[in-house]
């Protein structure tokens, strides 16, 4: 599902985000990024994405060596691929239920698709009541929610997510974990870069380590350190 | 590529209110700028039907009288074909001056044409010289000047030089206040795309983010830049046309024939002006628009 081989990002001719990274993620698999401030998380999943470019090195999405996408190309691309991060990214001035059929207006999606995906999202999600309300009136754990419902309600095969708990405190860490494993468990493949030691621990999932850009561990069923 | 056409009316719409005074500014700034290119062009157009009969090389008519007898007339084509200064002319008898004098100037008034009949016109010889030296044109038409029949002989040089000197300066002077005004809307019309997507660029990094094509996200701001190009050429062409009726309201209410009637432009003159001034507003705004689209999307 996703491939990196020996792919290498440098800032600005200097600053060296990732270093002849390689590692294969199967479909359906659940990945965490573990590593220090700086050690290229984060660079790791926008070149996922294609919001960075890899100076050298391929990187493959379901089958797809995305470096040699045409521009117009790319925007497709990432309707296969949700993503969430520590800050969000809702629009306050749109409802729950605005944000998350705004990502599928954009995409041109019909009226009668947003009307029925979006209600049935924001069950999965555990929304219901909260529909009409707009993010400053919610929880952090529960903007996350939006946040993810918004994220998977084009069904994605992959979801990226950077440090999504980083804001949260951890027993709603753990319910916004509980809802990636659901994710997960229907095929999606998740990639997380955290920073949260108990989850990892807690979850005993794939773990890939990264120091100062450099893959330095990748162990199944991986701890934290 | 799907786009909901409700979507884009009710994005576009709302950029428009939010920026409102900006926008303002901007179509403002193109009206009154596609205003003083409508007049300028209105001018060109005044001018070149006030020397219409100077085209093809003519530098001098001879008006004869509409009395004048067969013999007095045939003197003087004997002299303009024996005349080695003179490449060829031409002879407008009284029927063709009366249409020209009615189709080139005026042709919105129709109470001055019906005070004219064909037996006051004059008719006249549109000479065309061999060479255009000032010198042996002034002695070839002075020689005619004094002819028995022979009522005026008008150089193309007073005439034109006379009108194109007074209009000259004008048109220029409000052709380059037109264009920089012009200039001044396009980077207005490109910063007030820039703000409304400054304004937007949450929902933009959104967008971007569920993969909505660069298209989606650019055309409501193009509509916004090409919509506030075209309600300022509206409002540019809406004045120029004022202005033409009011001209023409003076022309009609003084009753002394002078120079200034052979300016009057026609209806479907200034509606041509119109279009091109509409066309000239919305690639302004969607060239703006598309510049600010471009450098600040950075997709």
């Amino acid at each position: 599902m996703i491939k990196l081989e020996s792919v290498t990002k440098v800032y600005k001719g200097e600053v060296l985000a990732l270093r002849d990274a390689s590692c294969d993620i199967q479909k359906g698999e659940f990945v965490f990024l573990v590593g220090q401030s700086g050690s290229g998380k984060s660079t790791f999943l926008r070149l996922l994405n294609k919001e960075e470019e890899p100076d050298s090195g391929k990187i493959h999405i379901a089958g797809k060596e995305i470096g040699s996408l045409s521009r117009w190309r790319v925007p497709h691309m990432r309707r296969q691929i949700g993503s969430i991060f520590q800050d969000f990214k809702l629009l306050p001035n749109k409802t729950v239920s605005q944000n998350v059929a705004f990502a599928l207006e954009v995409i041109g999606r019909p009226k009668y698709v947003i009307e029925d995906q979006v209600p049935a999202i924001l069950d999965l999600v555990g929304l219901q009541e909260k529909t009409n309300r707009f993010p400053h009136e919610l929880s952090g754990g529960e903007q996350q929610r939006v946040s993810i419902a918004r994220a998977f309600v084009n069904r994605p095969l992959i979801l990226l997510a950077d440090e999504p708990t980083g804001n949260l405190d951890p027993q709603t860490s753990v319910e916004i974990m509980r809802l990636l494993e659901r994710i997960n468990e229907t095929g999606t493949t998740v990639v997380m870069a955290t920073h949260d030691r108990g989850i990892v621990d807690t979850m005993r999932r794939r773990v890939i380590e990264l120091n100062s850009g450099e893959i330095v561990r990748d162990q199944a069923r991986g701890v934290y350190e | 590529m799907v786009m909901n056409f409700d979507y884009l009316i009710k994005e576009t719409a709302r950029n428009l209110r939010r920026n409102l005074t900006l926008t303002l500014a901007s179509v403002l700034t193109v009206a009154v700028s596609l205003s003083l290119l409508g007049v300028a062009l209105l001018l060109q157009k005044g001018v070149s039907n006030a020397t219409d009969r100077w085209e093809d090389g003519v530098e001098f008519i001879i008006w004869i009288q509409p009395d004048i007898s067969e013999n007095q007339r045939g003197l003087i084509e004997t002299d303009l074909e024996n005349s080695t200064g003179i490449e060829t002319y031409r002879y407008v008898d009284q029927e063709e001056a009366l249409r020209e004098f009615n189709e080139d100037f005026f042709p919105e008034n129709p109470e001055i044409t019906q005070l004219v009949t064909v037996d006051v016109i004059p008719p006249s010889y549109r000479v065309i010289p061999a060479q255009l030296n000032a010198e042996a044109i002034e002695i070839i038409a002075a020689s005619f000047e004094t002819k028995p029949g022979v009522r005026k002989v008008v150089r193309a040089t007073d005439e034109i030089s006379k009108i194109e000197t007074a209009t000259d300066v004008i048109r220029w002077v409000v052709l380059g206040a037109g264009i920089i005004l012009l200039g001044t809307g396009l980077l207005l019309i490109l910063n007030t795309i820039r703000m409304a997507m400054f304004a937007r660029r949450r929902e933009i990094e959104v967008m971007k983010l569920v993969g909505a094509t660069n298209w989606f996200i650019l055309i409501p701001f193009m509509l916004e830049g090409t919509f506030q190009g075209l309600v300022g050429a509206s409002l540019g062409t809406a004045s120029v046309y004022g202005a033409n009726r009011a001209f023409e309201e003076w022309l009609s209410s003084d009753s002394v024939l002078n120079i200034l009637q052979s300016f009057a432009v026609t209806s479907g003159d200034v509606w041509g002006i119109g279009l091109l001034l509409i066309g000239i507003g919305g690639l302004v705004g969607s060239i703006g628009s598309a510049i600010a689209a471009y450098r600040f999307l950075d997709v």
